[in-house]
């Protein structure tokens, strides 16, 4: 009658009792591509006319069950946003992430999951890599599962090099009816109606941001030379509908379009920003869980 | 039987000696609890006070299944407990979101699903209309055999009248409802799902064979009830009932036998959901009652075990997981909390 119904520690892991039973191991693919079409952009005293941008994101996680409350997390992440940009404008072409991801989820209480993971690796134009490019960005995350239907989301984004070092983030996903979702977790808020088994529509926004150093002649190559060696925070924001289309029970692929109201390049070292305005975009992805 | 299976039916043999060895009839059920469960410690002062004391299930290797233990007291004496664990009905309480609970006959009757009522505002009940009405002989996404898909398609005729729905379905109930207390879960008959075909006695063996040391301790029931053993026919009489109730916003029927059988000064029980329309595919609540003495008054000390098995469960790995799990013992929690407030009662 029921109804129903988280690196250091690697060299500890049982990896034999791991490999007898194939079951304790998880594993978590995610590539994401998105076009964002020609955005009116201006700033740091430039002209800097119209830049498109082309951004992927491609996530590979394995996750080794320890035991009944622990999951360590080992992996990988390659993210590049390209921006079209007119010579002597104070954007950098590329920004660009390869790091390592190293984490752990843990059931801290009967209704509170823990995630922790930092993402050492190389953050920056790739222009004359050195020890600057490095970073580790750091998230620590609690979910509170106060029911099946309602969990609650409260965390820290830590970053040595952003201007906001710590970050608070919150979120809620809310099953309100077999069909409809408040699916408001970062980075993508979601309103979702799920329309079949399959199928599952939704409007919501997105966020899409890192911290990023620049080339010691980034600033001199661009007109601007106190820019040079500078760090930079990206952020962009978008609003988007779409819908997600369940292959197989761990495979989905989504397609969505929407409209880039704001993004911003925070140069904010010396106190000069870039900004751009207003452009469509359209994103397709595909997420695995094996 | 695979070699696996025969090796793991000798482990339950020697187990048995064993545990008669190990675990005398008098002992302290605390020790005892503790032989064969996942609980390392209970603290006896809290369960007495109310608390119930709950342990996630570990992965296991069989892919559909998940479970959960909890311990926990009534305040009944034992023998009462284990007759209201019985024979409870869960329908009283709104928030187990249970719409209709009915006990059957022996030998069931067409009478017995007379209250079977798809005509209702339950939006989950409407779901499983939906499905019902969408049964083709060839293609349904509820738990039935290509026969019985047959018959509910003819039955129906495509029509989405509650009435006929409910008629249709309480005439397929009865069949497996009769063919069980005729043959045990040897009457229960594999449904095809997805191009698979699934014996929900299979998938209740398969979650039992790998809990070994709980399998020992409940062996007497267990082949009293035919689940693990060489008897296919039950020894002992249970109460049947039929459920409709939410499962995730999905309304699900279930056929179900509880089984309770005096093991020494104590009591064991299985609540077997051995055959349920949708969802999942069966799913075994096994208990352990034993007698306690707490401020003069005599009270149970019960032992849960939860198995449950579902096809989504093979796709939910890692932390999605654990967040499984960690919700399924919330919901027996709600459940187990009912269970104490109105033995209280009873009292």
């Amino acid at each position: 009658m029921k109804r129903g119904c988280l690196a250091i520690l690697a060299i500890l892991v049982p990896w034999a009792a791991l490999a007898a039973n194939p079951m304790s191991i998880s594993e978590e693919l995610d590539a994401v591509y998105s076009y964002v079409g020609d955005a009116h952009t201006r700033g740091a005293g430039l002209k800097s006319g119209e830049i498109d941008e082309q951004s992927a994101d491609v996530k590979y996680v394995v996750s080794p069950q320890v035991n009944k409350d622990l999951l360590l997390r080992f992996g990988a992440e390659w993210e590049r946003f390209s921006f079209d940009v007119p010579d002597h404008s104070a954007v950098p072409r590329l920004l660009q992430q390869a790091s390592g991801v190293l984490g752990f989820d843990y059931q801290v209480a009967d209704e509170w999951l823990m995630r922790v993971e930092v993402e050492p690796g190389i953050y920056g134009d790739f222009e004359n890599i050195n020890g600057r490019d490095f970073d580790a960005p750091l998230v620590i995350g609690g979910i509170y599962l106060a029911s099946a239907d309602v969990q609650w989301l409260l965390g820290i984004r830590v970053d040595v090099r952003c201007e906001y070092p710590v970050l608070p983030v919150a979120g809620v996903r809310w099953k309100l009816s077999d069909e409809w979702t408040l699916n408001f977790m970062l980075p993508s808020p979601r309103v979702e109606y799920q329309a079949n088994d399959r199928l599952t529509l939704y409007t919501g926004a997105g966020i899409e941001a890192g911290t990023f150093a620049t080339g010691e002649t980034f600033g001199s190559d661009h007109g601007e030379p106190k820019l040079n060696g500078t760090i930079v925070d990206f952020f962009e924001f978008r609003l988007d509908a779409g819908a997600s289309w369940k292959i197989t029970p761990g495979v989905s692929i989504e397609a969505e379009a929407g409209y880039m109201p704001y993004r911003e390049f925070d140069f904010f070292e010396p106190d000069l920003d870039v900004r751009s305005y207003n452009a469509p975009y359209g994103q397709i992805a595909c997420h695995a869980r094996f | 039987m695979t070699r696996r299976v025969a090796c793991l039916f000798l482990a339950l043999g020697a187990g048995c000696f064993l545990s008669v060895a190990a675990v005398p009839e008098n002992s302290d059920p605390v020790e005892a609890i503790k032989s064969y469960s996942d609980f390392a410690a209970i603290d006896l002062g809290r369960v007495l006070n109310g608390d119930v004391l709950s342990e996630r299930g570990s992965l296991m290797n069989f892919p559909n299944g998940i479970s959960a233990q909890t311990c926990y007291a009534m305040a009944l004496p034992a023998d009462e407990a284990a007759r209201h664990l019985q024979l409870w009905d869960p329908s009283a309480y709104s928030e187990l979101k249970v719409f209709a609970f009915h006990a059957l006959h022996m030998p069931c009757d067409p009478a017995d699903f007379q209250t079977l009522d798809f005509q209702t505002r339950q939006k989950p009940v409407h779901w499983l209309l939906d499905k019902t009405v969408a049964t083709t002989p060839a293609r349904s996404e509820l738990n039935l055999t290509r026969d019985e898909a047959r018959q509910l398609a003819g039955c129906l005729s495509k029509q989405a009248d509650p009435q006929r729905a409910s008629k249709c379905w309480a005439k397929l109930l009865l069949a497996r409802a009769s063919a069980f207390q005729q043959q045990g879960l040897a009457g229960t008959t594999p449904y095809e799902v997805a191009g698979e075909i699934v014996s929900p006695a299979d998938q209740l063996r398969n979650m039992l064979l790998e809990q070994l040391p709980i399998s020992h301790e409940f062996l007497p029931i267990l082949k009293g009830i035919g689940l693990l053993g060489k008897d296919a026919m039950p020894s002992l009489t249970p109460f049947y009932y039929w459920s409709l109730f939410d499962a995730d916003y999905h309304g699900t029927i279930s056929l179900g036998a509880v089984y309770l059988l005096p093991v020494g000064n104590h009591f064991q029980l299985i609540d077997l959901e051995y055959y349920v329309n949708a969802n999942y595919y069966a799913s075994a609540s096994m208990y352990e009652v034993w007698p306690v003495q707490a401020q003069g008054k005599s009270m149970a000390l019960v032992w849960r075990g939860d198995f449950f098995a579902a096809p989504t469960i093979r796709f939910t790995k890692g932390t999605e997981r654990i967040a499984y799990g960690a919700l399924m013992l919330q919901d027996i929690k709600k459940e187990i909390h009912c269970m104490q407030d109105e033995a209280k009662t009873k009292r």
